[in-house]
């Protein structure tokens, strides 16, 4: 009995399939040969990960493309890996032995990587003397992302801002005013969605004024005043009372508009299909969208821009938006729920908070490090350079190109202010609230500290139980201030518990 | 003479059988052996991957003791997947074997109806978990939708921490039943609800099962007059015992195992409010974001220890409720 039929070996659909898989074969051959010969003119390869996608994908190739042109001792070849658990990679490929040269992260996992000894200072890579001026060019929130204990181990490249971002339109509509102080949002939220004054409040739709994330109390304690990072001592502080204000404030939203509305009524996954940037109304007629002011960052210039485009193309009337600082509390005139007459209710004086901090926030932002074992640190270093505009083989108006291509914040003042990227922030004028805050000196990111991760996870939590799962219409300031004191007290613990380890 | 040659062609054959299982045994030896040994020994260390093991003795299981006594870390993941693995499990059997019993009657279109109980089973897990993230969203999404159909208000499925059954779950149809809002579904319950769309694998063994059962026990209960009801208790729940047993010693093993559909549910988070946090997450996010190899290794041999009890106390059990037939 014959298995395979001669009919069946010679028809024409299985030649077919086999010659489908060798043009495949042939093409990726034929690609993948072109590279290799590129980075075979007797240079040093520059081997760099990093994780963007997309757009922003094009726009990295484009600068490594720019890199390898301007010079000929380097080739950097760019690899892009799936963001999650980029680290274990790393880990496991300096734990192996044959690491990248150059790794770009935005994580809070700087001082764990430095003090582990994944990554090495960039005094070990460069002069003293250069990598003093690299570090002394960064804007005050990118030195705070790159350095620890002093000591230079990163080089930042973009900063990520939050602001508020507001629907002017709306806001003039109402006749309020652009929020400068914290009384000033609450007053926004309380127009576009009263609180009840008894009962369960009802669910929540469109539009919304202002709803505080939970994810955000990095954000707004140090609006608040707050410093999580004490640099004297190098101890986080999260048990203080700028802190606690900014907490209880936070809470108050989830008061008097329910927990409940508070969790279902986030942003949402905005990577749903059908779903997009909550501040922007999905229907053509309508002007406002699920909130009228949302904090978020400087990639939402670019949305803006395409829906206003948008409009423009269907004729439909202009709806105006706008971006400011995180507003400040000014001291006990904050918006408090109503009385039983429906009237507002300003703090207590005895609760009021310390006057904030003008143009402070949270900053993120994406930084390079070069692990240890890298086989080509010196090439990593003048890449970096070369990114943020502090290269021989660059200035700073090449350099903004870039930046102003992927619509991010430049490190240094020197391209921030280069006529390119003025143009791009002419161009697109919610940038400039961004561009400003991020000379801002009260610009903070997630303490540079072993266990920042954890950190990050810990306040997070802590505020979702203050906000929600603790049902905080039962919830009373104490409570709130003793949830805030045994969860940092817990935290500070565990992260001396893992200093230790790691040392 | 003999007894050497006896002896040869013995210690021969044992080289040759040696020869053809080493492929599997270096596997057991190197992926297998060697890491389960090697967890139990950093289980008392400190490791991170880089840096050389340090041992520090029972710290890691201190720490979990501490954790699982105070409810917070690893003890908040035990709570939740032991939410889970409670509702998952058993509701997976009842349905399985309800199903099973529904697709074996002999009614036209039985093979098409047994395909669409068991095609989701064939759908990649991380394919299934966005699309039910879609489907769950608390603001448009499908299964709000169709709730909306039967008069039940928007649940907040994967955004609400607060699970179904609990007090506050009561509290909430209480309130709901007095005319208050009703937000009883969470992001456990919306996990469970996605293990049971993939109760298609055990329906299949199920289905197997029921084929199996002698004909004559139904003729007999026929003669008896026993309704259907009965027939389904007192013969094929028993007749099916066996398999029951199986796929619940399974069900529990890979509820305390599920990890892929929550790390794409919470982005590898457990959020929200750490509700999504079981201990297979919590185990990872220890040691591939934290480095906390030795903690992480310390949960692994916890959970092993804990799912050795549980199917040993199944099984156990299992003589007062497991028929095998004679």
């Amino acid at each position: 009995m014959k298995i395979i039929s001669r009919k069946f070996v010679f028809s024409g659909g299985w030649v077919l399939g086999c010659a489908v898989v060798v043009f495949f074969l042939f093409q990726s051959y034929r690609h993948a040969d072109r590279s290799d010969a590129a980075a075979a003119k007797g240079r040093e390869e520059v081997v760099f990960w990093h994780f963007w996608g997309g757009e922003d994908r094009t726009i990295v190739d484009g600068i490594v493309d720019r890199f390898n042109d301007s010079q000929h001792q380097y080739f950097v070849r760019a690899i892009a890996m799936p963001g999650n658990n980029l680290q274990a990679k790393l880990f496991l490929a300096v734990a192996g032995g044959d690491p990248p040269d150059i790794v770009n992260q935005d994580d809070p996992v700087l001082a764990d990587w430095a003090k582990r000894g994944v990554i090495q200072p960039l005094k070990n890579v460069a002069a003293a003397a250069e990598v003093d001026q690299v570090k002394q060019s960064l804007l005050a929130p990118a030195r705070r992302l790159s350095v620890v204990d002093g000591a230079l181990f990163a080089v930042c490249n973009g900063l990520d801002i939050r602001t508020l971002l507001y629907n002017q339109t709306a806001i003039d509509a109402a006749g309020l005013a652009v929020p400068q102080t914290i009384a000033q949002l609450d007053a926004i939220a309380e127009h576009f969605w009263p609180s009840v004054t008894d009962g369960p409040p009802p669910r929540l739709h469109s539009p919304v004024g202002y709803l505080p994330d939970s994810r955000r109390l990095w954000a707004w304690g140090p609006a608040f005043g707050a410093d999580f990072y004490d640099p004297q001592t190098k101890q986080c502080k999260l048990d203080s009372a700028p802190v606690l204000a900014a907490l209880k404030w936070m809470v108050g939203y989830s008061r008097r508009y329910g927990a409940d509305n508070l969790a279902s009524f986030g942003q949402g996954d905005q990577s749903l299909p059908g779903q997009t940037f909550p501040l922007l109304p999905v229907d053509d007629d309508a002007v406002v969208g699920r909130y009228v002011v949302i904090m978020d960052g400087q990639w939402r210039v670019r949305d803006v821009a395409a829906f206003q485009k948008r409009r423009a193309d269907l004729g439909l009337p202009e709806v105006k938006f706008g971006a400011c600082p995180l507003p400040v509390p000014t001291g006990g005139s904050e918006f408090n729920g109503r009385d039983a007459n429906g009237q507002p209710q300003p703090q207590p004086q005895s609760q009021s908070q310390s006057p904030g901090r003008k143009d402070a926030g949270w900053v993120n932002g994406n930084f390079f490090v070069v692990p240890t074992g890298a086989k080509c640190p010196r090439g990593a270093w003048e890449f970096a350079k070369f990114w943020i505009g502090q290269s021989a083989f660059s200035d700073a108006e090449s350099a903004a190109d870039g930046y102003a291509q992927g619509g991010w914040i430049p490190v240094t003042r020197e391209v921030a202010e280069s006529a390119t990227y003025r143009q791009y922030v002419t161009e697109n004028p919610l940038m400039e609230t961004f561009v400003r805050l991020a000379s801002s000196p009260h610009q903070y990111p997630i303490p540079v500290v072993v266990g920042a991760a954890l950190l990050k996870r810990a306040v997070e939590n802590m505020t979702y139980d203050a906000m929600i799962k603790n049902n905080a219409d039962d919830t009373d300031d104490k409570a709130i201030a003793a949830l805030l004191k045994q969860r940092s007290a817990e935290v500070i613990r565990r992260l001396k518990v893992m200093q230790e380890l790691t040392f | 003479m003999v007894d050497r040659a006896s002896q040869l062609r013995s210690s021969s054959s044992w080289v040759a059988g040696m020869a053809f299982t080493s492929p599997w045994l270096l596997g057991l030896v190197a992926l297998f052996a060697w890491p389960f040994a090697a967890s139990l020994y950093w289980s008392f260390c400190t490791f991170d991957i880089i840096n050389p093991p340090r041992f520090v003795g029972v710290e890691n299981y201190q720490r979990l003791a501490a954790e699982i006594a105070s409810g917070r870390g690893a003890g908040k993941a035990l709570m939740n997947t032991v939410y889970y693995a409670l509702l998952s499990v058993p509701l997976s059997v009842v349905l399985g074997v309800l199903l099973a019993v529904v697709l074996s009657a002999q009614v036209r279109g039985q093979a098409f109806f047994r395909t669409i109980i068991f095609l989701p089973s064939v759908i990649p897990v991380v394919a299934s978990s966005v699309l039910w993230i879609w489907m769950l969203d608390p603001d448009g999404g499908l299964m709000n939708l169709i709730l909306g159909w039967f008069g039940v208000p928007p649940q907040n499925w994967l955004n609400q921490a607060r699970p179904a059954v609990s007090i506050e779950g009561v509290a909430q149809i209480g309130g709901w039943l007095t005319g208050g809002p009703l937000l009883l579904m969470g992001s456990k319950d919306a996990l469970v609800l996605m293990t049971l769309w993939g109760v298609g694998n055990f329906v299949v063994i199920y289905l197997a099962a029921i084929s199996d059962i002698p004909a004559t026990l139904y003729e007999a209960a026929d003669i008896d007059g026993a309704s259907g009801v009965r027939k389904l208790l007192h013969v094929t729940v028993p007749m099916l015992s066996p398999v029951i047993f199986f796929n619940l010693v399974m069900g529990l093993i890979r509820s305390v195992q599920t990890f892929t559909s929550i790390y794409v549910l919470s982005a590898g988070t457990g959020q929200p409010g750490e509700s999504l946090m079981t201990v297979s997450l919590r185990l990872f996010t220890s040691a591939f974001a934290d480095f906390e190899m030795g903690y992480a290794s310390a949960i692994a041999w916890v959970m092993f220890v804990g799912l050795m009890f549980c199917t040993v106390l199944l099984f156990r059990t299992s003589k007062s409720w497991v028929h095998y037939r004679q």
